[in-house]
């Protein structure tokens, strides 16, 4: 029975010591990195709380994003880049804990519909104003442009009769 | 008998209301003045009844009546007296009627200061005016009633009610006052008394121009006759809502916690819509008045501000968008989003009604690229873009990819940095140029000559701001565009000044004071010119240069940051307040080449009986005109107090923000200022009725 009991520990050191073993190498293989927390509010920033209010990871005051911001740092301490990280938390939570998307179609929409909404108002205003400069053209020189006095003004006298006329034309 | 008095005084508000607008639609019909005289008398009589409303809830939440459920929800037996009177807009049903007090206040003004004046245009305004009341009224009175109290029914259910219901007790007093919830603590700032009304007379006060627009549109008096009327009531409202959007962005910096003032969030940009629209609304207004131009476009941007306010409003208190700025979730979302609907679709089908009808012909057209009228409409182009670019951010993108494509995004601050910037660089651009190019037409020589004084006095500006803060040179160009459009404000008016001091000979003073007073709206606008310039200078340089960092420090250890350093003194934990709220305080020390410069108590507040968020970061800052150096306590170690985590900023340059906006207000009361040849012209112009020759 004794030897029983020896061979058992004995087994049980062998096993202890060789995880021993491993977990050191493993450890050795991904050495944890201190991480600082400027470090970890750079990456918090780029992420939105997943559950709260428009509020961004660094400044939320909450117990999830507290915990969030641990798992930041665990990452990054892993060795993992800023960008991984992100990538880790777009994965696991969508597009909505960026500010903009990560998806390259959402991204897209995002970012190119309001310049195209933009192109066609600054298009159609052109192509009013050329057609206002045609339709100006085309008319009587009695109704064209009547320059106002500021066109030929130099001096401080004449300024400040064309501030006089501009105000005589509010009235 | 308080609740039954606010209930009958809202519901009589509501009545008066309804008659005001259909009497008044009448009256124009069967051409009547009697009947329009009551309709008047009705809509006036709705200001001094919301008064008696709003005056009871004042006085139910001063007196603690906590039966009232509203009184119950937003204070407590430890709420101090300041912010029971802000409780009184610090929830949905007390704000909604404070935003409908303000909205009898500004149609009681107006119809008694234009009514001589406009007398065309007024059955249509009160109309209008009054339709819109109503519609908010309704919302306090079947959606969102602050009036109701509480009363236990004989099964022992709750129920809320305004009257007595049949074999219902109230509760015990002292329960209620002992369960009371207290204001959101987010709330308890000393801003909330005038963030808030500032900003509902910005979004209300948009109700009058947009009134008149809408009778000019109703009636056919499409001169510039609105435009003219409604121009101080168009001032107030855009200043109300300039300074309401500036002190929400200081509530967040001293309250939120996270550094900054303007984080992009949808609630803030709802707001920022209509400001937007109605900016480049004034200055088109202009044009109008000046040149007989861009009638159409005039109307569309008035229009196209009051949707915005409807719409802002519809997000913020429907729960369409989440944010700490929004009220929860109710059911005014629907009746709202249908008001929006409804009358932005009446307003464009009267628009495009009068537009084929010719009606809105403009005198002249534009026929220079560079002719002040041209850059004008360049910049209203640039502000359109500015709100299609933050409306599609804030609600156009997260909407559309919810809907169709089945995804919920967010699009933060990232998005607004990357799309808006080139757009407001744009706007500085032609404010710099605009003010200094003639009507009609002008030349690029002349521009150029005419741009030389500003010009060096903007690169002295950004040589000093360089000194102040290193940058790198296209931030310097940056800054010399946003300060090239102040120097051109501030020249035109120095160069008016010297032109009267040595034509007429005047005293510098004299000349100065003259000149402002010929021309009120032209240098109070440049005055608006110079602040907003201040302002770009200093949100361009807390946004690109704020520094930050977080440290745990022992007591006595130190951290260094931007040429300062703070030392960690010590801690109090666990101070009551009198309001109930237990502060922990950090003490620290600031230092600057070795001197001490500040002691600061950067906290966190808990309230103990506040339901949801029930803690708060408050920063302290130490601010000089060159920046603030903010400092939030993050945590700490909690029996010792021995180390505490501190996150810490400098913010440069936000202070010009404060001063900007102090100045802006200053520009546009100088801008609204009544001139008093052009009142006494009015008051001898005075239009007689349209309806005279009827019933009269």
């Amino acid at each position: 029975m004794k030897s029983l009991l020896r061979i058992a520990l004995g087994l049980v050191v062998i096993v202890t010591a060789l995880s021993a073993v491993q977990l050191s190498v493993h450890a050795q293989d991904n050495p944890r990195r201190p991480v600082t927390d400027d470090e970890v509010n750079a990456v918090s920033k780029k992420l939105y709380c997943p559950v709260c209010e428009n509020i961004t990871l660094d400044t939320c005051g909450t117990l999830a994003c507290a915990q969030w911001r641990e798992e930041v740092r665990i990452l990054l301490s892993e060795g993992k880049t800023p960008e991984q990280v992100i990538e880790n938390f777009v994965a696991r939570f969508g597009d909505r804990v960026v500010g903009t998307p990560v998806d390259p179609t959402l991204r897209a929409l995002s970012l190119v519909t309001p310049w195209l909404l933009s192109t066609l108002v600054l298009l159609s205003a052109a192509a009013i104003f050329i057609r206002w400069r045609k339709e100006s053209a085309a008319a009587p020189k009695a109704s064209a442009a009547q320059p106002s006095v500021q066109v030929t003004t130099h001096t401080l006298e004449e300024y400040r009769a064309r501030i006089e006329a501009d105000l005589a034309a509010r009235r | 008998m308080l609740a039954e008095l606010g209930f009958i005084a809202t519901f009589l508000a509501f009545l008066a209301a309804l008659y005001a607008a259909g009497v008044a639609f009448h009256s124009v019909r069967v051409r009547d003045d009697r009947l329009l005289l009551s309709a008047r008398n009705a809509a006036l009589a709705t200001f001094p009844l919301l008064g008696v409303s709003l005056g009871t809830l004042l006085i139910a939440l001063l007196t603690q009546q906590y039966q009232i459920a509203y009184v119950w929800n937003v204070t407590d037996p430890n709420t101090p007296t300041f912010f029971r009177v802000t409780a009184l807009w610090g929830a949905q049903a007390g704000s909604l009627l404070f935003w409908s007090g303000i909205m009898s206040a500004f149609a009681f003004g107006t119809i008694v200061l234009n009514w001589h004046g406009q007398r065309r245009l007024m059955p249509y305004v009160i109309v209008y005016t009054m339709l819109t009341l109503a519609f908010f009224l309704s919302l306090s009175l079947f959606f969102e009633n602050p009036f109701e109290r509480y009363w236990i029914m004989p099964d022992n259910n709750v129920v809320k009610s305004v009257f007595a219901v049949g074999g219902a007790v109230p509760p015990a007093s002292a329960r209620l006052a002992e369960t009371a919830n207290g204001l959101n603590p987010l709330l308890r700032h000393f801003g909330m008394i005038v963030h808030p009304p500032l900003l509902y007379m910005g979004f209300v006060g948009f109700i009058i121009p947009f009134a008149f627009a809408m009778a000019a549109l109703a009636s056919g008096d499409l001169s510039t006759n609105w435009i003219r009327a409604t121009r101080r009531w168009t001032l107030l409202a855009w200043v109300s809502l300039s300074l309401g959007l500036v002190l929400g962005g200081r509530w967040a910096y001293d309250v939120l916690g996270w550094g900054g003032w303007w984080g992009w969030d949808p609630v803030e940009n709802a707001a920022f819509l209509p400001w937007l629209v109605g900016t480049a609304f004034l200055h088109s207004a202009m044009i109008q008045e000046k040149r007989g131009m861009l009638k159409v476009w005039n109307m569309f941007l008035m229009l196209g501000t009051f949707s915005a306010v409807i719409f802002g409003t519809f997000a913020t208190r429907s729960g369409l968008v989440d944010s700490v700025h929004s009220f929860a979730r109710s059911d005014i979302g629907f009746p709202l989003f249908a008001f929006w609907f409804g009358i932005t679709a009446v307003s464009i089908g009267m628009l495009l009604w009068r537009w084929r009808r010719g009606d809105l012909r403009d005198e002249r057209r534009l026929n220079s690229w560079l002719s002040r009228e041209s850059l004008f409409v360049l910049n209203n182009i640039v502000f359109v873009m500015l709100f299609i670019a933050i409306f599609w951010g804030s609600f156009g993108a997260p909407i559309f990819s919810e809907l169709f494509m089945g995804t919920t995004i967010t699009l933060g601050k990232d998005y607004f940095l990357q799309v808006t910037p080139p757009l407001f660089l744009v706007l500085f651009i032609l404010m710099g140029v605009a003010p200094l190019s003639a009507w009609s037409v002008t030349s690029l020589r002349r521009l150029g000559k005419a741009l030389i004084v500003p010009a060096s006095l903007a690169a002295l500006i950004v040589a000093l701001l360089a000194l102040l803060q290193p940058a790198e040179p296209p931030v310097l160009l940056i800054y010399g565009i946003i300060a090239l459009s102040g120097t051109v404000a501030l020249w035109e008016t120095v160069r008016g000044a010297m032109a009267r001091h040595k034509s007429l000979g005047e005293s510098w003073y004299r000349a100065f004071t003259a000149l402002i007073a010929r021309n009120r709206q032209r240098y109070g606008g440049y005055l608006v010119h110079l602040s907003v310039a201040i302002l770009g200078i200093g949100a361009l340089g807390s946004e690109l240069y704020q520094q930050e960092t977080q440290r745990t420090l022992a007591v006595g250890e130190s951290l260094e940051l931007g040429g300062y350093v703070m030392r960690y003194d010590g801690f109090l934990g666990g101070q009551i307040a009198e309001d109930g709220r237990i502060m922990d305080i950090a003490q620290v020390t600031v230092l600057r080449d070795g001197r001490e410069v500040a002691r600061l108590r950067p906290r966190r507040d808990f309230y103990p009986n506040a339901e949801g968020m029930n803690s708060m970061t408050i920063p302290a800052a130490h601010s000089t005109l060159e920046n603030d150096f903010y400092v939030l306590l993050v945590d700490w170690e909690t029996i010792s107090a021995r180390s505490a985590t501190f996150k810490v900023f400098i913010n440069p340059l936000i202070n010009l923000i404060w001063w900007g906006t102090l100045l802006l207000v200053i520009g546009t009361i100088v801008a609204m200022y009544p001139d008093e040849r052009i009142a006494l012209v009015t008051a001898k112009t005075a239009q007689p009725s349209q309806l005279a020759g009827a019933k009269a």
